[in-house]
Protein backbone atom coordinates (compact mmCIF):
# COMPACT_ATOMS: atom_id res chain seq x y z
CA UNK A 1 0.00 0.00 0.00
CA UNK A 2 1.49 3.42 -1.25
CA UNK A 3 1.05 6.51 1.18
CA UNK A 4 0.85 10.14 -0.38
CA UNK A 5 2.03 12.75 1.47
CA UNK A 6 -1.23 13.94 1.13
CA UNK A 7 -3.26 11.10 2.74
CA UNK A 8 0.14 11.20 5.66
CA UNK A 9 -1.39 14.30 6.00
CA UNK A 10 -5.13 13.39 6.39
CA UNK A 11 -3.91 10.70 8.95
CA UNK A 12 -1.98 12.69 10.76
CA UNK A 13 -4.81 15.85 10.98
CA UNK A 14 -7.74 12.91 11.85
CA UNK A 15 -5.94 11.81 14.85
CA UNK A 16 -5.61 15.57 15.93
CA UNK A 17 -9.03 15.88 15.33
CA UNK A 18 -10.14 12.98 17.17
CA UNK A 19 -8.04 13.71 20.48
CA UNK A 20 -8.72 17.23 20.60
CA UNK A 21 -12.25 15.77 20.53
CA UNK A 22 -11.72 13.60 23.25
CA UNK A 23 -9.69 16.01 25.32
CA UNK A 24 -12.04 18.66 24.80
CA UNK A 25 -14.89 16.73 25.75
CA UNK A 26 -13.29 14.87 28.94
CA UNK A 27 -12.50 18.53 29.78
CA UNK A 28 -15.56 20.27 29.35
CA UNK A 29 -17.05 17.36 30.98
CA UNK A 30 -14.39 17.54 33.62
CA UNK A 31 -15.26 21.38 34.34
CA UNK A 32 -19.04 21.95 34.32
CA UNK A 33 -19.11 19.51 36.99
CA UNK A 34 -16.50 21.52 39.05
CA UNK A 35 -18.00 25.11 40.93
CA UNK A 36 -20.21 26.61 38.60
CA UNK A 37 -18.80 30.03 39.33
CA UNK A 38 -15.24 28.76 38.42
CA UNK A 39 -16.76 27.36 35.11
CA UNK A 40 -17.20 30.39 32.75
CA UNK A 41 -13.12 31.69 33.70
CA UNK A 42 -11.98 27.90 32.99
CA UNK A 43 -14.07 27.73 30.34
CA UNK A 44 -12.72 30.72 28.32
CA UNK A 45 -9.36 29.73 28.96
CA UNK A 46 -10.15 26.60 27.44
CA UNK A 47 -11.56 27.79 24.47
CA UNK A 48 -9.08 30.25 23.37
CA UNK A 49 -6.62 27.86 24.00
CA UNK A 50 -8.32 24.87 21.78
CA UNK A 51 -8.86 27.63 19.09
CA UNK A 52 -5.60 28.69 19.30
CA UNK A 53 -3.56 25.21 19.26
CA UNK A 54 -6.16 24.17 16.33
CA UNK A 55 -5.82 27.68 13.75
CA UNK A 56 -1.77 27.36 14.18
CA UNK A 57 -1.71 23.97 13.51
CA UNK A 58 -3.48 24.36 10.31
CA UNK A 59 -1.67 27.28 9.39
CA UNK A 60 1.65 25.48 10.03
CA UNK A 61 0.43 22.89 7.70
CA UNK A 62 -1.07 25.18 5.02
CA UNK A 63 1.92 26.95 4.44
CA UNK A 64 3.67 25.72 1.55
CA UNK A 65 1.71 22.36 1.97
CA UNK A 66 -0.09 22.85 -1.49
CA UNK A 67 2.62 23.40 -3.37
CA UNK A 68 3.78 19.84 -3.26
CA UNK A 69 0.69 18.20 -4.26
CA UNK A 70 0.49 17.46 -7.84
CA UNK A 71 -2.71 18.24 -9.61
CA UNK A 72 -4.98 15.13 -8.64
CA UNK A 73 -3.82 15.69 -5.23
CA UNK A 74 -4.95 19.37 -5.25
CA UNK A 75 -8.64 18.48 -7.07
CA UNK A 76 -8.78 15.88 -3.81
CA UNK A 77 -7.95 18.36 -1.46
CA UNK A 78 -10.49 21.16 -3.12
CA UNK A 79 -12.98 18.56 -3.28
CA UNK A 80 -12.24 17.80 0.29
CA UNK A 81 -12.97 21.34 1.12
CA UNK A 82 -16.22 21.59 -0.14
CA UNK A 83 -17.50 18.25 1.56
CA UNK A 84 -16.07 20.01 4.86
CA UNK A 85 -18.00 23.34 3.99
CA UNK A 86 -21.14 21.29 3.63
CA UNK A 87 -20.59 19.13 7.00
CA UNK A 88 -19.89 22.05 8.47
CA UNK A 89 -23.76 23.64 7.76
CA UNK A 90 -25.73 19.77 8.38
CA UNK A 91 -23.54 20.31 12.02
CA UNK A 92 -24.20 23.77 12.73
CA UNK A 93 -27.98 23.44 11.49
CA UNK A 94 -28.37 20.19 13.34
CA UNK A 95 -26.47 21.83 16.46
CA UNK A 96 -28.69 24.76 16.35
CA UNK A 97 -32.25 23.13 15.70
CA UNK A 98 -32.06 19.96 17.27
CA UNK A 99 -32.20 21.58 20.38
CA UNK A 100 -35.06 23.45 20.10
CA UNK A 101 -37.76 20.47 19.33
CA UNK A 102 -35.55 18.79 22.69
CA UNK A 103 -35.72 21.02 24.99
CA UNK A 104 -38.30 23.19 23.55
CA UNK A 105 -38.85 27.09 22.29
CA UNK A 106 -39.47 28.35 26.01
CA UNK A 107 -36.26 26.43 27.68
CA UNK A 108 -32.78 28.34 28.22
CA UNK A 109 -29.35 26.88 27.53
CA UNK A 110 -26.19 28.00 29.13
CA UNK A 111 -23.74 30.69 27.35
CA UNK A 112 -20.86 28.15 27.32
CA UNK A 113 -22.17 26.36 25.28
CA UNK A 114 -22.07 28.45 22.97
CA UNK A 115 -17.91 28.32 21.99
CA UNK A 116 -18.40 24.54 22.52
CA UNK A 117 -21.04 24.73 19.33
CA UNK A 118 -18.41 26.72 17.36
CA UNK A 119 -15.50 23.82 18.66
CA UNK A 120 -17.98 21.14 17.53
CA UNK A 121 -18.46 22.69 14.10
CA UNK A 122 -14.37 23.14 13.43
CA UNK A 123 -13.86 19.95 14.45
CA UNK A 124 -16.56 17.96 12.59
CA UNK A 125 -15.30 20.15 9.28
CA UNK A 126 -11.57 19.22 10.17
CA UNK A 127 -13.06 15.32 10.53
CA UNK A 128 -15.02 15.42 7.19
CA UNK A 129 -12.34 17.23 5.54
CA UNK A 130 -9.90 14.51 6.66
CA UNK A 131 -11.93 11.60 5.94
CA UNK A 132 -12.95 12.80 2.73
CA UNK A 133 -9.67 13.27 1.44
CA UNK A 134 -9.10 9.42 2.60
CA UNK A 135 -11.90 8.21 0.93
CA UNK A 136 -11.22 9.56 -2.20
CA UNK A 137 -7.78 8.50 -2.39
CA UNK A 138 -8.76 4.83 -1.02
CA UNK A 139 -11.47 4.65 -4.12
CA UNK A 140 -8.76 5.82 -6.97
CA UNK A 141 -6.37 3.46 -4.55
CA UNK A 142 -5.03 0.58 -7.34
CA UNK A 143 -2.09 -0.85 -6.41
CA UNK A 144 -1.64 -2.75 -10.26
CA UNK A 145 2.36 -2.12 -10.86
CA UNK B 1 -25.00 14.57 -23.60
CA UNK B 2 -21.44 13.19 -24.89
CA UNK B 3 -19.58 10.54 -22.57
CA UNK B 4 -16.88 11.80 -22.17
CA UNK B 5 -13.91 8.60 -21.86
CA UNK B 6 -10.71 9.04 -22.13
CA UNK B 7 -8.63 5.62 -22.63
CA UNK B 8 -4.54 5.56 -22.27
CA UNK B 9 -1.79 3.40 -23.93
CA UNK B 10 0.13 4.31 -20.80
CA UNK B 11 0.65 0.80 -19.35
CA UNK B 12 1.96 -0.55 -22.94
CA UNK B 13 4.42 2.06 -23.54
CA UNK B 14 6.16 1.32 -20.14
CA UNK B 15 6.94 -1.86 -20.58
CA UNK B 16 7.99 -1.27 -24.50
CA UNK B 17 10.06 1.77 -22.85
CA UNK B 18 12.67 -0.32 -20.62
CA UNK B 19 9.87 -1.94 -18.77
CA UNK B 20 9.96 1.89 -17.01
CA UNK B 21 8.12 1.90 -13.37
CA UNK B 22 5.15 4.12 -12.39
CA UNK B 23 7.51 5.68 -9.79
CA UNK B 24 10.32 6.32 -12.63
CA UNK B 25 6.94 7.61 -14.76
CA UNK B 26 5.52 9.75 -11.82
CA UNK B 27 9.19 11.62 -11.51
CA UNK B 28 9.45 12.68 -15.49
CA UNK B 29 5.79 13.95 -15.22
CA UNK B 30 6.42 15.62 -12.00
CA UNK B 31 3.37 13.58 -10.32
CA UNK B 32 3.21 11.43 -7.31
CA UNK B 33 3.25 7.58 -8.42
CA UNK B 34 -1.17 7.74 -7.68
CA UNK B 35 -1.71 9.87 -10.03
CA UNK B 36 0.20 7.77 -12.53
CA UNK B 37 -1.88 4.71 -11.34
CA UNK B 38 -5.24 6.46 -11.59
CA UNK B 39 -4.68 7.62 -14.83
CA UNK B 40 -3.59 4.35 -16.07
CA UNK B 41 -6.76 2.52 -14.39
CA UNK B 42 -8.99 5.53 -16.26
CA UNK B 43 -9.88 6.72 -12.83
CA UNK B 44 -8.61 10.25 -13.61
CA UNK B 45 -8.42 12.54 -16.58
CA UNK B 46 -5.11 14.30 -16.75
CA UNK B 47 -4.80 18.48 -17.63
CA UNK B 48 -3.57 18.59 -21.15
CA UNK B 49 -0.26 20.36 -19.70
CA UNK B 50 0.51 16.89 -17.85
CA UNK B 51 -0.79 14.61 -20.29
CA UNK B 52 1.70 16.49 -22.72
CA UNK B 53 4.67 15.56 -20.00
CA UNK B 54 3.96 12.17 -20.40
CA UNK B 55 3.76 11.73 -23.98
CA UNK B 56 7.19 13.77 -23.35
CA UNK B 57 8.05 10.90 -21.18
CA UNK B 58 7.99 8.40 -23.96
CA UNK B 59 9.11 10.55 -26.70
CA UNK B 60 5.88 9.87 -28.13
CA UNK B 61 3.01 12.49 -29.45
CA UNK B 62 0.01 13.04 -27.43
CA UNK B 63 -2.72 11.35 -29.36
CA UNK B 64 -0.47 7.91 -29.45
CA UNK B 65 -0.41 8.21 -25.77
CA UNK B 66 -4.26 9.04 -24.71
CA UNK B 67 -7.41 8.59 -27.26
CA UNK B 68 -11.20 10.36 -26.87
CA UNK B 69 -13.24 7.82 -26.39
CA UNK B 70 -16.65 10.30 -26.73
CA UNK B 71 -19.42 11.30 -28.62
CA UNK B 72 -16.89 12.19 -32.00
CA UNK B 73 -20.30 14.70 -32.82
CA UNK B 74 -21.56 16.50 -29.68
CA UNK B 75 -25.05 18.14 -30.45
CA UNK B 76 -23.45 21.77 -29.72
CA UNK B 77 -23.57 23.94 -32.76
CA UNK B 78 -20.29 24.79 -34.24
CA UNK B 79 -19.63 28.36 -34.79
CA UNK B 80 -20.74 27.87 -38.96
CA UNK B 81 -24.15 27.14 -37.60
CA UNK B 82 -25.52 30.73 -36.60
CA UNK B 83 -25.21 31.57 -40.67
Amino acid sequence: MIVSKLEKAAWVNLAVVIACVLIGSIGFFALTRMNARGVGNIIVVFVVACVSGLGTYLMRRKRGFEAHLDERERLIYKRSLEWAFVAAIAFLACICIVPFFVLGGQNVIRVYYLPVVFLSTLFAAQFVHSAAILVQSAREDDDAQ
Amino acid sequence: MPSDRLSNQIRRLRFENGEMTQQQLADKAGVTRQTIIAIEAGKYAPSLPLAFRIAHAFGIPLEDVFQYDGDANPSRPGPDSAR
